[in-house]
C-alpha cells in the first residue's frame, strides 16, 4: 500500500469523471499536436524547399501560383516561357545559377520535371543509386517516388499528359529509370527528374503522332503552310488540362512554322535527326539555336551572386518583357500570412479547449476533494500529513495527464494516418512532416503547467481543511 | 495514560467558551464521558485526539504533551497512538475493507502485517468481506470496520464518539463489548463520549459534562 495505490483506486472508483477528463484533455492535446504538425509541415515546406532560389521567372499570371508550381510543385504553372529568352536572362552577370524547368506530364501522379543537373543542387540531393543522365528519355526518381511506386534502376515508365494521374492521355515514349535519389525530406523526393530534351521530345512526338493520326490536319499543316490556328487546335485538343499553357502557345508561337517545317523535313527524333543530317557544324549550331528558339520551358529558377540582382532584375523583367519575375520568399511569406490566420485561429481554438479541459480537471479534482473531504479528514486522523494528501491528488492529476497524452498522441497519429492516406492519393500534395520532439515536449510542458495550476487550485481546500469541522459534520 | 488540565476551547472570538473538567486516567483504564447535546462532547474528543488545539490548558497522553507537538509530529503521534471511532463509521470509500486496513497502517507509518489484519477481520466477523468496497457493506459491518480501523495499529488510546447512539440495545451491547475487548487486547485506554446512558453500566469511571 502506498499513496500511488490509493490514488489509482480513487481514479478507478469514479470512472465517468476520469473518462470525461481524459477525453476532453486528450482531444485538446490531439488538436494542439495536429495543428502544430500542420504548421511545422507548412513552415518546413516553405523554409526547406526554397533552397537558395532567389527568383523565379515564368509566364505572366499569379506570382504565387508561379512559386507554388515551380518551387513547391503543388499547383499548375502559369504558362510557358521561351527557353531562348530564359537563356538570355540566365547569362546575366548578376546571376550565379539559372536552372530551367519544364513540365506538364506525370507518372501516376508524380510530376516529371525536365531540367538540368543543377536542379539537384537546390535541394542538396544526392544519388542513392545510378547516375544523373543527360540523355533524353532517361529519368532519375525522387526517393518517395521510387519507394511508393516500387521502381528500380532499369524500369521503364510511360508518362501521362497533365499533372494529374490519368490513363486517357498517355504518351507513347518510354522513360527509363537510370538513377534514384537519397531522401532529402524536400519536394524533390516526390519528383521525377529528366532532362529538358525528354520533355520536348515527348511532346514533339505527340505533335507528330497527332499529325499522323489526323491526315486532314497533317495535310492542312503541310499544304497550307502550317496554319497557326489549326496547329493550336490540335495542341488544344491534346492539352485538355493545361489551358494556360496553350494560351502562352497562342501568344508566343511565332516559330511554329519554322519548327514544323524542320520536323516535317527531318526525322521525328530530333537528336537523331541532327546527327544524321547536320554534317556542317555551323549549320548544326544554327539549327540547334533555331530549335531552342522554338522551345519553351515552364520557368527559370535563379540564384543571384549578390542581393543587387534582387533589386534590379525582377523589375526589369516585369516591366520590359512578357514574362514575370516572382520572389519565392516574398510570395510564400504572403501565403503564410493568409494561411497563418487560419492556423492561428485553429490554434486558439485548441488553446481554448485546453483551458476548458484544465477547468474540467480542476473541477473534477475539486469535486473529488469536496466529496471525499471526510475520507481525507479520516486519513489525517490515521496520521497522514497534508503533504501525503496533496501528493495523492497530484498523482491523480498526473494519471489523467499521462493517459490523456497517450490517448491524444494516438488520436493525432490515427488522424494524421488518415490524412496522409488521403494525401498520398495525390502525391503532388504530400507535405506532412513528422512533428519534431521539441514541439511535442513544448505541448507536454504547456499542458503539464496548466494541469499543475489546476491541481494547485484544487488542493487549496486540503491545505485549509478543518478536520474537526469535517468530522463533526459527519452526521 | 491521559491527563488534561484546565482545558478550554473557543471556536470563534465572542462565541461560547468550553471549559472541561480535568481528566486523569492511568494505563488500561476506561472512561465514559457523558453529556447533553451541544455541551462540547465532540469538541473535547477532538481536543484529546489533537484534532483541535485548546486555547488554554494541557493534554498529556502517554507522557507527551500533545499541545507542544508541531503539526507533522502531531499527525505522527495521532497515527501511532490514537484510534478514533465515529458515530457513523466511515472508511476510505475507494478502497476495499482489506485495503482500508492496509492504508491505515501505511498512513501511520507502520509495517503492514497481513496476518494481523486477517486475524482482526476474523475476530470482527469481516474476513469474508475483506475484498468488498466499503460502500457495499451494511451499517453493522461498517461499524465493525470502524472499530477495526481504530485498533489495527495498536493504539494507546481509543476514542469513541457516540458509538452507540443509533443502535438498538443488543447492538449497543455488542459494540461496547467489542470496543472493550479490543482495548484490552491492545492494552489501550478506551474513552467513550456519549449522551447514551445505556452505556453507563459498562464503565467504572465516568465524567458528566
Amino acid at each position: 500500500m502506498n499513496i500511488w495505490r490509493i490514488s489509482v483506486q480513487n481514479i478507478k472508483s469514479r470512472p465517468l469523471y476520469t473518462f470525461l477528463s481524459i477525453l476532453v484533455l486528450s482531444l485538446s492535446i490531439a488538436l494542439l499536436l495536429g495543428i502544430q504538425q500542420l504548421k511545422t509541415s507548412f513552415e518546413y515546406q516553405m523554409e526547406n524547399n526554397l533552397g537558395d532560389i532567389d527568383l523565379v521567372i515564368g509566364a505572366k499570371g499569379s506570382p504565387l501560383q508561379l512559386i507554388l508550381a515551380s518551387v513547391l510543385h503543388i499547383d499548375n504553372p502559369t504558362g510557358n516561357i521561351s527557353y531562348n529568352e530564359a537563356l538570355t536572362i540566365g547569362n546575366s552577370p548578376m546571376i550565379e545559377k539559372a536552372v530551367p524547368i519544364s513540365y506538364g506530364d506525370n507518372y501516376k501522379g508524380y510530376r516529371i520535371v525536365g531540367t538540368t543537373e543543377s536542379f539537384l543542387s537546390f535541394y542538396e540531393a544526392e544519388l542513392d543509386e545510378g547516375d544523373f543522365s543527360n540523355r533524353a528519355m532517361e529519368v532519375i526518381l525522387g526517393h518517395n517516388v521510387a519507394q511508393q511506386l516500387e521502381l528500380n534502376l532499369g524500369d521503364t515508365i510511360i508518362s501521362s499528359h497533365g499533372l494529374i494521374d490519368n490513363t486517357i492521355e498517355v504518351h507513347d515514349d518510354e522513360l527509363i529509370v537510370v538513377g534514384i535519389l537519397k531522401p532529402t525530406q524536400k519536394v524533390i523526393d516526390r519528383l521525377i527528374i529528366t532532362n529538358l530534351e525528354s520533355i520536348w521530345d515527348i511532346h514533339n512526338h505527340e505533335d507528330h503522332d497527332h499529325d499522323e493520326i489526323d491526315p486532314d490536319q497533317h495535310e492542312d499543316d503541310v499544304h497550307k503552310d502550317h496554319d497557326d490556328d489549326e496547329n493550336h487546335d490540335v495542341h488544344d485538343e491534346y492539352d485538355a488540362d493545361d489551358d494556360h499553357n496553350h494560351d502562352v502557345h497562342d501568344e508566343r508561337d511565332t516559330g511554329d512554322e519554322h519548327n514544323h517545317e524542320a520536323h516535317d523535313e527531318h526525322d521525328t527524333d530530333d537528336e537523331h535527326n541532327h546527327d544524321e543530317h547536320d554534317t556542317d557544324d555551323d549549320h548544326n549550331h544554327d539549327v540547334h539555336d533555331e530549335h531552342h528558339e522554338d522551345k519553351e520551358i515552364t520557368s527559370l529558377l535563379i540564384t543571384f551572386r549578390n542581393p543587387m540582382g534582387l533589386l534590379t532584375l525582377p523589375r526589369t523583367i516585369n516591366e520590359n518583357t512578357n514574362m514575370q519575375a516572382a520572389l519565392p520568399k516574398f510570395e510564400l511569406d504572403r501565403l503564410y500570412q493568409f494561411t497563418g490566420v487560419g492556423l492561428q485561429t485553429i490554434s486558439w481554438i485548441a488553446y481554448i479547449i485546453l483551458v476548458i479541459s484544465g477547468l474540467t480537471i480542476f473541477l473534477s479534482l475539486y469535486k473529488l476533494i469536496k466529496e471525499r473531504a471526510f475520507d481525507l479528514a479520516l486519513m489525517r486522523t490515521y496520521g497522514a500529513s497534508n503533504t501525503q494528501l496533496i501528493k495523492m491528488v497530484i498523482y491523480e492529476g498526473l494519471v489523467i495527464i499521462g493517459l490523456a497524452f497517450v490517448v491524444g498522441y494516438i488520436l493525432t497519429k490515427v488522424g494524421l494516418h488518415f490524412i496522409i492516406n488521403y494525401i498520398e492519393n495525390s502525391p503532388q500534395q504530400n507535405m506532412l512532416q513528422e512533428l519534431p520532439l521539441n514541439n511535442i515536449l513544448q505541448i507536454i510542458g504547456l499542458v503539464f503547467a496548466m494541469i499543475i495550476l489546476a491541481i494547485a487550485i484544487a488542493i487549496y481546500p486540503i491545505i485549509k481543511m478543518n478536520i474537526s469541522t469535517i468530522l463533526s459534520n459527519e452526521k | 495514560m491521559i491527563k488534561t488540565k484546565q482545558l478550554t476551547y473557543q471556536y470563534q472570538p465572542n462565541e461560547q467558551v468550553f471549559s472541561f473538567p480535568n481528566i486523569d486516567i492511568s494505563d488500561q483504564d476506561d472512561l465514559l464521558i457523558v453529556g447533553k447535546s451541544g455541551i462540547g462532547k465532540t469538541t473535547l474528543l477532538h481536543l484529546l485526539a489533537g484534532i483541535l488545539k485548546p486555547i488554554d490548558g494541557t493534554i498529556t497522553i502517554e507522557n507527551t504533551n500533545i499541545n507542544d507537538l508541531k503539526s507533522n509530529n502531531l499527525d505522527k503521534f495521532r497515527g501511532h497512538n490514537i484510534g478514533l471511532v465515529f458515530q457513523n463509521n466511515h472508511a476510505i470509500t475507494s478502497l476495499s475493507v482489506y485495503d482500508n486496513l492496509k492504508a491505515r497502517l501505511f498512513l501511520s507509518k507502520q509495517d503492514i502485517d497481513t496476518s494481523k489484519i486477517d486475524g482482526l477481520l476474523q475476530d470482527l466477523g469481516l474476513i469474508e468481506f475483506k475484498h468488498r468496497k466499503t460502500n457495499a457493506l451494511s451499517e453493522g459491518q461498517l461499524q465493525r470496520l470502524g472499530i477495526a480501523l481504530a485498533v489495527i495499529h495498536g493504539p494507546k488510546v481509543i476514542f469513541a464518539d457516540e458509538p452507540t447512539s443509533s443502535l438498538d440495545d443488543e447492538n449497543c451491547r455488542i459494540v461496547i463489548e467489542l470496543l472493550k475487548d479490543q482495548a484490552n487486547m491492545n492494552n489501550a485506554n478506551l474513552v467513550v463520549i456519549t449522551h447514551d446512558h445505556r452505556v453507563k453500566p459498562y464503565f467504572e469511571k465516568s465524567i458528566t459534562l
